[in-house]
């Protein structure tokens, strides 16, 4: 029998807790639930899961505190829960080390994938080299890291060299949300502009490249105000 | 918006006293006005004295627009009099034979302060007068705003608590019979309850997104926070957004060649799509799929959502954003709750953004227009 994933809950919203909890162990998760920020740290350090799910707003303490302690010894994947219309404290806690969020109020299929894709992501940090080389595949998409090769429906793609950055950095990230702040760092570095139009102006690029419609985008799909998320690899969910 | 404009204009002019202005004058103000004022006359007369020859007739006509100027720009009556008296006397004792002496019998020269106080003392009347117009034109435009704002949240509220409550009686009933009668509910009958509950719950929660977008509009100002955001990223946002909502729905998305982008909340504009998305699904019966067009203007970018379906009435189109044909018995009669508050809070954004929206009808269904205008990040 193999080993069941724990996944803590920090959610003071007791309906919410019992919610997440039922449908996790439904899907072969054990769950921990904690409804307070304390209770929840103690949970982190005396049981060590293997993802956290964690709504910011807590009686006791910010759950950005948490999520700032734990990130001081620990790597554990974090989604925190969050309102929409919140896209500050959504990018706040992505920047401090939150790993994805999702959005209240969120169906069972939605919460299994951000869940499903957050631990793929922790798992690739022990064999990055097996994963990191692996083609992205999804819905006809093809990235072929080695070859830097873009296809879609097996027609080559051609992107310029900061587009192809872009798209397999998304790629790489699949099913994750990178916010805008990350892709700029990581494409044009740190010293660059802070405006990020130059990405918008990229990504309208890739999008009339790769995407059908651009206005109904199949691949990379926008969260307003925080950054972008690539459509989940086929591969590995 | 004009008149506003026209406000700010004169406001900087000095025409029209600002409420500021008015609020922080003291009266120690008005003293160092009516003194500055007062002296430089007379220091303007005496040098124009020693220039040019027989200058009296000048030299009462820089008192009086002294006059007009301490009239204008200090409170009350008290300073314009004060100075009209002054000055008469003072032209006296400098300007007239016998010079640094009061003389008040020379020959025609009683007629001539006579009228020059009357002329002042006139001025002084008149200005404050015209200020005091002012002022009121001021608060009375003030009152019918405020009036105004308050019919609209009365409309508001009663909208809310109107849509709130019907869902929410849907949603207790339904889990109270379910609760009820579980045993003799069939398996059918029982998914039919919770597919209702769930309707409704979902009917909520965009009306409470819509509400909760509202208070990202200041207050005070009307205004908006806004960034400068792609068109693409606004619209396929709100396209996957709708689409989770209505999964079995089409909607044709075409947008401008290139990257376009606009000054905005991407949040607000966001919900003004997927509200009018969502409206055409629901109320338009269309037979086609929706269209969602952008087009980039020279100085505004435009939205229109298409439907193609039976359109709505030529005397509804004019208040349709307004929440007054929100409760219309049509609507009742084809069995659909109201927009609600849905079409208002779309025209509440784009005013915000300094846009206009409007529907027409376009013969085989209804045409929703709304434009952003562009504007560059300076501003």
């Amino acid at each position: 029998m193999t080993q069941k994933l724990t996944v803590l809950i920090i959610e003071d919203e007791h309906t919410i807790c019992d919610f997440m909890a039922k449908t996790l162990n439904a899907h072969d998760y054990k769950t921990i639930t904690a409804h307070t920020g304390r209770e929840g740290l103690a949970y982190l350090t005396s049981s060590l899961p293997d993802l956290v799910l964690l709504d910011l707003g807590l009686p006791d303490m910010d759950g950005i505190e948490i999520i700032k302690e734990t990130r001081q010894w620990s790597s554990i994947p974090i989604i925190v829960i969050s309102a929409r219309n919140q896209e500050k404290e959504k990018v706040g806690a992505l920047d401090i080390g939150a790993d994805d969020y999702i959005t209240k109020p969120f169906g069972t299929y939605e919460l299994m994938a951000r869940i499903r894709t957050a631990i793929r992501h922790s798992n690739k940090i022990l064999d990055d080299h097996v994963n990191n080389n692996r083609p992205y595949s999804a819905g006809g998409l093809v990235v072929d890291f080695e070859k830097r090769r873009v296809t879609v429906n097996d027609k080559e793609v051609h992107l310029t060299r900061v587009e192809y950055k872009i798209v397999s950095l998304l790629a790489k990230n699949s099913g994750k949300v990178i916010t805008y702040d990350t892709i700029i760092n990581e494409v044009w570095g740190p010293y660059a502009d802070d405006n990020n139009r130059i990405l918008r102006v990229n990504m309208a690029n890739i999008r009339r490249k790769i995407e059908e419609t651009p206005g109904e985008p199949k691949y990379i799909f926008t969260e307003l105000g925080v950054g972008y998320r690539m459509l989940e690899d086929e591969n590995l969910s | 918006m004009v008149k506003e404009k026209l406000r700010d204009i004169w406001k900087k002019a000095k025409l029209l006293p600002s409420r500021e202005d008015d609020l922080n004058k003291s009266p120690l103000n008005d003293w160092l006005i009516f003194m500055a004022v007062f002296i430089g006359m007379t220091l303007i007369a005496l040098t124009f004295r020693s220039v040019v020859q027989n200058p009296d007739l000048n030299i009462t006509m820089f008192y009086i627009l002294g006059n007009f100027l301490v009239a204008r720009y200090t409170s009350g009556y008290i300073f314009g009099f004060l100075y009209a008296i002054l000055s008469v006397l003072l032209i006296n004792f400098l300007f007239t034979y016998p010079y640094h002496a009061f003389n008040l019998t020379l020959d025609g020269y009683p007629v001539t302060f006579i009228a020059m106080l009357a002329i002042c003392l006139v001025t002084s009347v008149l200005t404050t007068g015209l200020k005091e117009q002012a002022r009121l034109l001021i608060r009375q435009e003030e009152e019918l705003m405020e009036a105004q704002k308050e019919k609209m949240r009365a409309n508001l509220l009663r909208a809310v608590s109107h849509d709130i409550r019907t869902p929410l009686t849907g949603i207790i009933g339904n889990s109270e019979s379910y609760l009820e009668m579980e045993k003799q509910l069939s398996d059918e009958e029982k998914r039919n309850i919770i597919e209702n509950i769930e309707n409704d719950a979902n009917w909520l929660l965009n009306m409470v997104e819509n509400l909760l977008t509202v208070t990202r509009i200041n207050n005070e100002t009307a205004k908006v926070n806004k960034t400068l955001e792609s068109v693409d990223d606004v619209v396929s946002s709100a396209i996957v957004r709708f689409k989770k909502r209505f999964p079995e729905s089409t909607v044709k998305v075409t947008l401008p060649e290139g990257l376009v982008m606009v000054m905005m909340d991407p949040m607000l504009i966001e919900q003004v799509l997927i509200n009018i998305l969502q409206n055409a699904q629901v109320h338009a019966h269309s037979t086609r799929p929706l269209e969602l067009a952008v087009e980039e203007r020279e100085r505004e970018v435009v939205f229109a959502v298409k439907d193609y379906g039976i359109g709505i009435e030529e005397e509804r189109l004019g208040s349709i954003f307004d929440g007054d044909g929100t409760y219309s018995q049509e609507s009742a009669a084809d069995g659909n709750k109201g927009m609600g508050i849905g079409l208002s809070i779309c025209k509440t954004i784009v005013m915000a953004h300094g846009g206009c929206i409007e529907a027409k009808n376009h013969g085989q269904g209804t045409t929703f227009v709304f434009s952003l205008p562009k504007e560059t990040e300076e501003q």
